[in-house]
C-alpha cells in the first residue's frame, strides 16, 4: 500500500486503532493478572474492586503452602510440550526433508495424505487411544501424553518444516551430492544449518499446541499426578464454587510460559503460522 | 536415484509409523466400533450391530440438538471472525505505529489454551463479581447484573464472543500472507487510474486474497466444528444442553454414559461433517481462476 507523509490527524487515528486493538487483545489476561494480586475479599466484592489494594501475592503463596498440585500441572505440561516438540522436530525434520528434497514416487500423496489427517477432530481418536494405552499399561503416564501429542502435531509439523525446506536452492545439495556425501550428511551437514530458523519456528509452535492441548491431556492423563496445566486447572475442586483467588493465580502461572515465548519469539511464531497455512 | 528412494523412505518411516498408530488407526477402529456394540475394542470383540447406532443416535434429541449447536456456533462464528480477521490484517500491514504490541496483541489470543482462556472469560462473565457487570453498571448501561452464561439463548452468544476474540487474530496472521504477496504495483496502477481506497479494496486486494481467505476459512471451520475444551470450561454445555456441542456430547456419552459405540457412532457423524465442509472449500478452492 502507498505509504505517504502521515498527517497529524492521520497518525492520532492509528494510534487509536493501536489502543483498541491492545486494549481488546489484553484485557482478559490484565483482569485475570489484577485478580490474581487482589486479596479474595476483594475479589468477591460488588461493587467491583478494580486496582488490587493492598497488592498483594497471598494467592501465589496459597498456592506454594495449599494446592502444590497446582505447580506439579504446570511442571507435567513442561515435561509433555517439551518431549513432543524434541519427538516431533527428530521425525518431522526428517519427513519433511525427505517428502520435499528426495525423489521418489508416491511423496506427493503422502504429503497430501498429511494434510488430511491433520484434520481428524482429536475427540475421534480418544475412544481407541484410551483403550489402547490402558491394555498397554501405559494410562496416565507422560509416554501416553506425549504419544498422542505427537501423532496429534505431527502432520502440521511436516507441512510447516516442508515450506521452510522448500526455500532452500537445490543447487547447494547437488553440489554435495557429486562431491560423493551421502543423504544422511547432507541432511545433518547442509539442510539442518540452513533450516535452523525454520526448526525453532515450528518447535516454537508445537511447544504451544502441546501446552495448550485439552482433550487428548484429559483422557490420557486423568489421575491427579498426570494432568497438565490446562486439565488440572479446569478440574480443580471447590468447596463451593470455584476458588478464582486460586484459579487466577494458577492461571497466570500457567499461561505466563506461552505469553513469554510468544512476546519473546514473535518473529519466529508469526512466520511459522504464516509459512505453513499459505502453502496449504 | 535408487539410493535416494530408499533413503527417502526410512527417513519418512518414523513419523508415517506415528501418524498411522496415533491418528489413522484410531479413527479407523471409531468407525467400526460406531457399527458394533458392547465393545470397547473391536480387536477383542466385534459383534456387527448394522446401523442401530446410529438410528438410536439420530432419535435421540439430545444429540440433534448438539448437531445444531455445533452448526449455529460456526455458523455465526467463522464469518465474524473472516471480517474481524480482514480488518485486522488490514491494519497490520500498513506502518503502524508500535508495530511490536500490535504483533504482539494479534498473537496472544492465539497463544492463550483454550481452556484455561475459557475460564478466564468464565470469571469476566461471573454475574456477581464479573468484570463485564460492572463495567456495564458503571456505564449506567445495564440496571440489573446480567447472567452471561446462564441463560438461553444468551449462554451460546457468551460462547460465541469468546471464540471469535480467540480465533479472529489467527485469521489475520493467515490473510496477512496473502496481503503481503499482493505486489505494491498493482495498488499504483489503480491509483493512477483514480481507484479510491474503497475500489481498490474491493477490486484488487479480496480478489486476490481469495485463496488466503479459503484456507483460513477451511481451518477455522474445522476447529469451530470440534469445538469442545470451550463449552466445556464456559457453560458445561449449559443451561440444559443448550451449549452442549458435538465433541463434548461425544465425549460425555463415551466417557461418562460409558457408551463407546454410540460415541463413536455420534463422532462419525461428526466427522463426516467436517469432510463435507471441508471438500467444499477444496473444490472451491480448485475452482479458484487467481490460485
Amino acid at each position: 500500500m502507498p505509504e505517504r507523509r502521515a498527517s497529524l490527524r492521520d497518525r492520532v487515528a492509528l494510534w487509536a486503532i493501536v489502543a483498541v486493538t491492545v486494549t481488546v487483545s489484553f484485557f482478559p489476561v490484565v483482569w485475570l493478572a489484577l485478580t490474581s494480586f487482589k486479596p479474595a475479599a476483594d475479589i468477591y466484592a460488588w461493587p467491583v474492586v478494580f486496582w488490587p489494594s493492598p497488592f498483594t501475592l497471598e494467592n501465589y503463596l496459597t498456592i506454594i503452602r495449599e494446592s502444590r498440585e497446582l505447580l506439579r500441572y504446570i511442571a507435567n505440561s513442561f515435561i509433555v510440550a517439551t518431549a513432543t516438540t524434541a519427538l516431533i522436530l527428530a521425525a518431522g525434520g526428517l519427513a519433511a526433508y525427505s517428502l520435499t528434497r528426495l525423489a521418489y514416487r508416491g511423496r506427493g500423496v503422502v504429503l497430501i495424505a498429511m494434510l488430511a489427517v491433520a484434520m481428524f477432530p482429536p475427540i475421534a481418536l480418544l475412544p481407541s487411544l484410551f483403550d489402547g494405552f490402558l491394555r498397554l499399561g501405559l494410562l496416565n503416564t507422560y509416554t501416553a501424553i506425549v504419544l498422542g501429542h505427537t501423532g496429534l502435531y505431527l502432520p502440521t509439523a511436516i507441512w510447516i518444516l516442508a515450506s521452510f525446506y522448500r526455500t532452500i536452492p537445490m543447487e547447494l545439495e547437488e553440489a554435495a551430492r557429486i562431491d560423493g556425501a551421502s543423504t544422511l550428511r547432507i541432511f545433518w551437514s547442509i539442510i539442518l544449518p540452513l533450516s535452523t530458523p525454520g526448526l525453532i519456528a515450528t518447535g516454537l509452535i508445537v511447544f504451544i499446541m502441546s501446552w495448550n492441548e485439552f482433550p487428548l491431556a484429559l483422557v490420557l492423563g486423568s489421575s491427579d499426578a498426570m494432568r497438565t496445566a490446562p486439565v488440572g486447572i479446569s478440574l480443580f475442586p471447590g468447596e463451593f464454587s470455584f476458588p478464582w483467588d486460586i484459579i487466577s493465580a494458577a492461571t497466570v502461572l500457567a499461561v505466563l510460559p506461552v505469553v513469554i515465548l510468544s512476546a519473546v519469539f514473535q518473529h519466529f511464531i508469526i512466520g511459522g503460522l504464516t509459512a505453513g497455512a499459505s502453502k496449504s | 536415484m535408487r539410493r535416494t528412494h530408499r533413503a527417502g523412505v526410512l527417513l519418512l518411516l518414523p513419523a508415517v509409523a506415528v501418524v498411522l498408530a496415533i491418528l489413522v488407526l484410531p479413527v479407523l477402529q471409531t468407525l467400526l466400533l460406531s457399527v458394533a456394540r458392547n465393545t470397547t475394542s473391536v480387536l477383542q470383540a466385534f459383534d456387527f450391530a448394522g446401523l442401530a447406532n446410529y438410528e438410536r443416535l439420530f432419535m435421540t434429541p439430545r444429540f440433534r440438538t448438539a448437531i445444531a449447536n455445533t452448526l449455529v456456533f460456526a455458523g455465526v462464528t467463522v464469518p465474524l471472525e473472516l471480517v474481524f480477521g480482514i480488518v485486522l490484517a488490514l491494519l497490520l500491514n500498513r506502518n503502524l505505529p508500535g508495530r511490536w504490541l500490535v504483533r504482539m496483541a494479534i498473537l496472544l489470543p492465539w497463544a492463550l489454551p483454550t481452556a484455561l482462556n475459557a475460564l478466564m472469560w468464565r470469571w469476566m462473565f461471573n454475574t456477581e463479581f464479573g468484570l463485564f457487570n460492572a463495567l456495564l453498571q458503571g456505564a449506567g448501561l445495564i440496571e440489573q447484573r446480567i447472567n452471561w452464561i446462564g441463560g438461553i439463548p444468551i449462554a451460546m452468544a457468551s460462547m460465541m464472543a469468546v471464540s471469535v476474540w480467540k480465533t479472529s487474530s489467527f485469521v489475520a496472521l493467515l490473510l496477512l500472507a496473502g496481503l503481503q504477496a499482493i505486489p505494491r504495483e498493482v495498488y499504483e496502477a489503480a491509483e493512477v487510474d483514480g481507484a479510491n481506497a474503497w475500489s481498490r479494496f474491493w477490486t484488487i486486494t479480496l480478489p486476490l486474497l481469495r485463496p488466503a481467505i479459503l484456507v483460513a476459512l477451511l481451518l477455522r471451520t474445522m476447529d469451530a466444528l470440534r469445538a469442545f475444551e470451550l463449552p466445556f470450561n464456559l457453560t458445561d454445555g449449559g443451561p440444559l444442553t443448550s451449549t452442549e456441542t458435538l465433541s463434548l456430547y461425544a465425549y460425555r456419552v463415551i466417557f461418562q454414559y460409558v457408551n463407546f459405540n454410540l460415541g463413536a457412532a455420534a463422532m462419525v457423524v461428526q466427522f463426516a461433517i467436517i469432510m463435507v465442509v471441508a471438500l467444499l472449500y477444496i473444490v472451491t478452492l480448485r475452482r479458484d481462476p487467481y490460485a
